[in-house]
């Protein structure tokens, strides 16, 4: 009797806990169209978005955001896994994480929506800011080339400067260096008179990478930089050894804020902002985080300064965050039309001023304030690795990064690191040559 | 009289070591609370001044941060969302956990310490390890907030943390249980009292200490948690108090006079439990510390 009266409560339980999670779907156009994103600074802005468009539509949105960004990730991986994703959403990580999102069938490829109606909303974009999001034919990836993403801003990394100390070092605070010499004799006047030359968060390897990639970019073109990662040319390159060389010469100059391979990001914006440094390295962003932290700090934007006065000089940038549509959901149309209306320029303008951004629409950029006029007009300047024909491994940049590092801290020549690096660029290519052939061992077994 | 020199002696070499030991002590307290002293610092002074006013009394308070991150951060929500987690979490480690510690201290069955073993072992496995496997079966069992109703999504919250909070409470329970003497067991079973009964009325009055410990320890993680809730939570209704501080915390603005202010608020509850049951939890931990 007893047994029967628990086997009953069980069988009872079960079926509640059945019954609550097998409930009706609700209907589709009651629920709020879903975009997942990380981007914690726009949340209020995102919701006023929000609010104008079902004002203007009818149809409701939802921001959910989700940070720090390594949170986020998970989480859309598990929704990935589950084909829990929501309508739109943002992939953070590297080329390839996008591509396995594409290939596994979670992004809607874009191209035709923005070829429709001749290009109307290709055309409306910074062409940079939609190439991070497109695939070439034959990417190494397998991906159909297009368009997969809808930019929402644009960004670059340049030099901010600060306009007093510049002038207080007898230099025109209208005419900052655009020489590599005349950078490094600013530097070493600021040194001499105990302040910080230049200052940048380069205990972070990403942003020492951007600098990097401008200056080989800069001296040899992308044609060799690309001929390098495929293995054609060497690292020991004289060319090469002759970029490192110029982190050589910032150490030797003595500008460099004391301990710089220990300074992340944000401590180098906080040195900058307190009007302590001459010369930071910075994204865009610089300019919102500036403007909060001192309202009164008086500064310009200039590219990186060239080193050869006959090559042009680019910096690193492209798309800043982008939102993909789910090809898996229903609302794939809703999706699509929300980010139209979000990408016009009306919207644009509105993000722009609420967080300070550069935005990915043209027209919405033409007519920007102050320093963010500066990398706007930049924006066609701008390179970005993962647009190469050709992706370099993620061991030899961290190696080259790391190296520049260690001549940063006078424990390593430019020679030194970049003998160090081709040997990593060489290890790598055995390690790939080696499973190539045990993938055609097990072909053939096959 | 060489008998009172020599107490007066003793007194005084005791002085000593105890002075000594206040000057190590000193020195490790002062780096405890200075975190906090400037936690509170900060979340008086205004963006601009936090990195320049480096004195720990600004000469102007702003007190009004703690007002601007109560709203901006929308901490009334938050604050009610993680008390009532909190407590459901807590009561259920608890609950689970005194049972089950009382079972694999009094009871033998085979594979009782094999069992045991396991349980703790997956102490060892934090719930960020296992992400992706947590949403799957959240997601099957229909936990996962998907827009629509709230309570399931709460449960799909509170059922993983009582699970993760389970090995613990049961680490700590067990040899607690372990020490107290079988008699009293026994002459309470004379009296007429069963297995629930002896529980209930006399283990775990005698566990308060250990109780208070779990209970301080699992409201600590789960008032601070938030890796589970932005995986489970969609909406930010339902989430915990933890993702208000975030309306602070940019990916490359950080306003950190709110983000102090609202880090004050967020620790005031746990400082006034473990006020309230200092004496509680000391017993528990020198009683832990003597068993071993």
């Amino acid at each position: 009797m007893k047994a029967s009266r628990r086997f009953l409560a069980l069988f009872g339980s079960a079926l509640m806990v059945g019954a609550a999670g097998c409930g009706k779907p609700a209907a589709l156009a009651a629920q709020p169209l879903r975009v997942w994103h990380w981007m914690t600074d726009r949340e209020a802005a995102f919701d006023e978005l929000a609010k104008r468009y079902q004002q203007e539509t009818g149809t409701r949105v939802r921001f959910e955001l989700y940070a720090p960004s390594d949170i986020y990730v998970q989480k859309v991986r598990a929704a990935a896994q589950t084909d829990g994703l929501p309508e739109v959403y943002g992939v953070l990580g590297e080329l390839r994480d996008l591509a396995s999102f594409i290939n596994a069938g979670h992004v809607l490829p874009l191209e035709a929506a923005m070829s429709a109606n001749g290009n109307a909303w290709r055309s409306i974009f910074f062409p940079k800011a939609l190439e991070v999001n497109t695939f070439a034919r034959e990417n190494p990836y397998g991906v159909a080339p297009g368009i997969y993403g809808v930019p929402l801003d644009v960004m670059n990394v340049q030099l901010f400067y600060n306009k007093p100390l510049l002038a207080k070092l007898g230099f025109d605070p209208n005419q900052p260096p655009d020489t590599w010499e005349a950078f490094l004799d600013a530097g070493r006047r600021a040194a001499a008179e105990r302040l910080i030359g230049f200052v940048s968060g380069w205990a972070e390897l990403w942003l020492i990478d951007c600098f990097a990639t401008d200056y080989a970019i800069h001296e040899m073109g992308v044609k060799k930089v690309e001929a390098t990662y495929r293995g054609k040319v060497p690292y020991t390159d004289p060319d090469w050894v002759r970029v490192l060389g110029r982190f050589a010469e910032l150490r030797d100059s003595g500008m460099l804020a004391e301990g710089i391979v220990t300074i992340g990001n944000k401590r180098a914006e906080q040195l900058f902002a307190n009007g302590q440094a001459l010369f930071t390295f910075n994204g865009t962003w610089g300019v919102n985080v500036y403007q909060s932290m001192n309202p009164d700090l008086e500064y310009g934007v200039v590219m990186p300064p060239r080193t050869d006065p006959k090559r042009p000089m680019v910096t690193w940038g492209g798309a800043g965050s982008s939102f993909f549509v789910n090809a898996k959901s229903p609302r794939r149309d809703e999706a699509i039309a929300f980010l139209t209306w979000l990408t016009a320029e009306p919207q644009q303008r509105y993000l722009t001023e609420a967080t300070q951004n550069i935005p990915a629409n043209r027209a919405a950029a033409a007519d920007l304030p102050g320093p963010l006029a500066a990398f706007a007009d930049d924006m066609d300047q701008t390179v970005h690795p993962r647009l190469f024909s050709v992706q370099e491994e993620s061991t030899v940049i961290e190696a080259f990064d790391k190296g520049i590092q260690s001549i940063l801290i006078g424990e390593q020549t430019p020679e030194e690191v970049a003998a160090r690096v081709q040997q990593t660029k060489q290890h790598e290519a055995r390690q790939r040559a080696a499973r190539a052939a045990r993938q055609e061992q097990g072909h053939v077994v096959d | 009289m060489t008998g009172t020199v020599v107490i007066a002696l003793q007194r005084l070499r005791q002085q000593a070591a105890q002075s000594a030991w206040h000057l190590v002590c000193l020195p490790v307290a002062a780096t405890c609370l200075f975190p906090l002293v400037w936690m509170v610092s900060s979340s008086l002074k205004t963006q601009r001044t936090v990195f320049t006013d480096y004195s720990l009394i600004p000469a102007v308070p702003h007190v009004e941060n703690y007002a601007r991150a109560w709203t901006q951060g929308r901490f009334g929500l938050y604050f009610l969302n993680s008390l009532g987690y909190t407590a459901l979490i807590v009561t259920g480690v608890v609950a689970c956990s005194a049972l089950a510690a009382y079972a694999f201290s009094r009871f033998t069955f085979r594979g009782s310490g094999f069992f045991y073993k396991l349980l703790l072992s997956t102490m060892l496995i934090p719930i960020p390890g296992a992400f992706v496997a947590l949403y799957i079966l959240l997601n099957q069992m229909g936990l996962i907030d998907q827009g629509s109703g709230h309570w399931l999504a709460r449960v799909g919250y509170i059922l993983p943390q009582i699970n993760g909070g389970l090995a613990f409470g049961i680490f700590i329970l067990k040899p607690f249980f372990d020490g107290i003497p079988k008699e009293l067991e026994e002459s309470a079973e004379v009296d007429g009292c069963g297995v629930l009964g002896v529980f209930c009325h006399i283990m775990l009055p005698l566990a308060k200490p250990a109780l208070g410990v779990v209970a301080l320890l699992t409201s600590l993680a789960a008032w601070n948690e938030f890796l589970l809730a932005y995986l489970v939570f969609s909406r930010h209704e339902l989430m915990p108090l933890q993702r208000g501080l975030l309306a602070f915390h940019g990916a490359h603005l950080t306003e950190y006079p709110l983000l102090m202010a609202g880090m004050v608020i967020s620790i005031l509850p746990i400082v006034a439990i473990y006020l309230v049951m200092q004496r509680t939890i000391i017993q528990g931990i020198t009683a832990g510390a003597v068993k071993g």
